[in-house]
């Protein structure tokens, strides 16, 4: 067992609406990432993923709140910090972020390298200008990056190169934990393909101990992270490890967004591709019970009637359902599901 | 930097174009209004004159003098060869005074008047709507709000208020000319203190009706790019607030430089307005009496003047303009 590198545990954090209405984007999520682990976090839009990322940071601004609970990046506990403290210490040094419009990520104005300049700066970096250019330089080169790049503008470069720009300048400083919300979503599949494979070696190379890996495509998180999290309307549904999820979801809607895949197979069109009906529930007033139950083949009155509970199962997977694994399973056995 | 040739190279290209219309409009425009200013002025030789040929006589002595007798298109050319050697002619008006005479004593009391108040209310303007973008509150509620309403008042309307309430009522200021008119311009203590204080008033008529519709604008790009992603993604790298307003309010700039460019001819044309209130010895004040004597050398040396001048300060801040802002740079690069 590795070192870990983040924790949290129940947290929950809101927005406030411009009609000071509260809608809990993160309901009671806890989750750990080991030295040298990757944590993928899968869900349809809306269901808290983004949300999760910005909460994990420990730095929150207008409309997003802390509520409760507790962030330790390794061991360090930074829900108890102060904000400006976080930002300093914390920020870009220890938890660096890749954010889902890595497209406008980077000030049209201003050259790579300043902004690289700015950001070592940022954490009282004392180096000279020549020292940073060498610096970023070597390290881009590691990244397969040409060096041309520090001295350009963003508006310079394709959108796969300000991708992996962004991602370079992100993890310049070494950081422990790697929050990535949504990094190759925009690409076409050969800046995608990019994309993954730097983020790979930022690991091997140890550029990075530990990543979170956010996205709504699954086969992708199949082949990039160790563990997937599911996320359903601010909370946790069901994780485990990339290949138990994929093959074996328990919990019904991971087991449905498994089915809603499409998989270039053979017999692909001839497999029925199934959608979940309906659509997640309001987090102005969330559900008191599952919420999932409404739009779930077997919900049962008791499942609406009381709040449900994260539960482990098979030594380290959780869940979070009123049935049993071994009910569910049996349910899935008689093709139901499908 | 072959982008950056092709750039400049167009713009000064559409500039030159530019300059050509205004100076053939310059010369027709003027020429166009009624009367007839050569019979004016030779109805005051001819005072008490009585024999009719000699009437017509000094007439046409006049006419041929000032050039009036032949066709439109040859004055034309003849006054554009002798404008390029800064000939304007002479006046009608202030006869026997060259037109380049009166132009160059008047040109840098305007310029030395619009430039710095232009710059002064656009460098004031974007830091009050930057501030109100920021800071909002009071700044936002009340003072934006102010220097809104007041950059609504006329030009002529703001020297009249300014005049009425510092130099009549308050007397703190002098009412008009450029200096006192007990003096005569030299480089005394004493005539460059009457000098400020005959600044003052023009000066602020014109600051205060520019900050209003700069800060107006300022405020809203400021909102945008600080809602920008690069801001977020700047916090979550640890970068400092004051750092990451620096960048916000050099991109928010960006446009207010080309609002600038665009404003600056109805900037300067008001500002001509407050001259003639405050009789500052000015292009405005000359062009007013230009206007007045129907003295069209004069009147199309001014007006060729400020065209001349808006077209350098806009050509200035597009020039400027790519150099600032690399996406120019960039854009003109395939």
């Amino acid at each position: 067992m590795g070192k870990t590198m983040l924790e949290i545990s129940h947290l929950k954090t809101k927005y406030i609406t411009r009609f000071h209405e509260d809608v809990y984007a993160v309901d009671d999520v806890s989750l750990k990432i080991e030295e040298g682990k990757s944590l993928g976090i899968a869900g349809e839009s809306g269901c808290g993923k983004s949300t999760l990322a910005l909460s994990l940071m420990g730095y929150y601004f207008a409309p997003l709140h802390y509520i409760s609970g507790d962030i330790i990046v390794d061991g360090v506990k930074i829900s108890d910090m102060k904000p400006e403290q976080v930002r300093h210490k914390i920020l870009g040094n220890e938890i660096a972020y890749i954010p889902q419009a890595a497209m406008n990520a980077l000030n049209p104005t201003q050259k790579i390298i300043s902004f690289i300049e700015d950001v070592m700066h940022a954490h009282g970096i004392k180096m000279t200008k020549k020292e940073i250019y060498d610096m970023a330089r070597e390290r881009f080169a590691e990244l397969g990056l040409p060096e041309e790049v520090l001295q350009k503008h963003a508006v310079e470069l394709s959108g796969g190169m300000k991708q992996r720009t962004v991602i370079a300048i992100s993890t310049i400083l070494s950081p422990k934990v790697l929050i990535a919300d949504e990094p190759s979503s925009a690409l076409d599949v050969t800046s995608q393909k990019m994309v993954i494979r730097m983020m790979r070696e930022l690991m091997e190379k140890g550029y990075i101990k530990s990543m979170i890996f956010i996205t709504h495509e699954l086969p992708l998180l199949y082949n990039v992270t160790d563990d997937i999290m599911v996320m359903y309307a601010g909370q946790m549904v069901e994780k485990g490890t990339a290949k138990e999820m994929v093959f074996d979801p328990v919990h019904p809607y991971s087991k449905g967004l498994m089915g809603s895949i499409i998989v270039p197979e053979s017999g692909v069109r001839e497999r029925k591709l199934t959608a979940i009906p309906g659509t997640p529930p309001n987090l102005k007033n969330p559900p008191k019970g599952c919420r999932f139950a409404e739009r779930c083949p077997y919900a049962t009155p008791t499942c609406s009637a009381m709040a449900i509970d994260e539960k482990v199962f098979d030594d380290d997977r959780m869940y979070r359902c009123l049935m049993s694994v071994r009910k569910i399973r049996e349910a899935y056995g008689n093709g139901d599901g499908e | 930097m072959k982008g950056f040739k092709k750039y400049y190279g167009q713009k000064i290209f559409w500039y030159l174009l530019t300059l050509v219309f205004a100076v053939i409009l310059n010369f027709v425009l003027p020429r166009m209004m009624p009367g007839d200013p050569v019979s004016a002025i030779a109805s005051r030789s001819i005072n008490g004159m009585q024999d009719s040929t000699a009437i017509q006589k000094v007439y046409q002595d006049y006419a041929e003098k000032f050039g009036i007798n032949k066709p439109m298109y040859e004055q034309f050319f003849i006054w554009l060869s002798h404008a390029l050697k800064g000939d304007f002619g002479v006046s009608f008006s202030q006869y026997p005074r060259t037109v380049a005479d009166i132009i160059s004593s008047s040109v840098w009391w305007t310029v030395a008047l619009q430039l710095p108040a232009i710059i002064v209310g656009w460098f004031l303007g974007n830091l009050l709507g930057a501030i109100a973008a920021y800071i909002r509150g009071v700044f936002d509620k009340v003072i934006l709000p102010f220097f809104l309403f007041v950059s609504n008042i006329p030009a002529f309307g703001m020297a009249t208020i300014l005049l009425f309430i510092f130099a009549i009522r308050l007397g703190v200021a002098p009412s008009s000319g450029g200096y006192g008119f007990d003096l005569i311009p030299n480089a005394s203590w004493v005539f460059v203190k009457s000098v400020i204080a005959h600044y003052q008033l023009p000066f602020w008529s014109i600051v205060l009706i520019t900050i209003g519709g700069q800060a107006i604008g300022m405020r809203s790009m400021s909102i945008y790019e600080l809602n920008a992603d690069y801001v977020k993604y700047s916090r979550f790298l640890g970068i400092k607030d004051r750092k990451i307003v620096g960048y916000v309010f050099r991109n928010a700039m960006l446009p207010q430089i080309t609002g600038l460019a665009l404003s600056l001819g109805t900037m300067i044309g008001g500002a001509l307005v407050a001259e003639i209130i405050f009789s500052y010895p000015g292009l405005g004040t000359t062009m007013l009496t230009a206007i007045k004597g129907q003295d069209y050398p004069l009147l199309s040396a001014c007006t060729l003047i400020i065209t001349i001048m808006v077209l350098i300060a806009n050509l200035v801040v597009e020039l400027l303009y790519g150099v600032i802002d690399p996406r120019v740079k960039a854009n003109q690069q395939d």
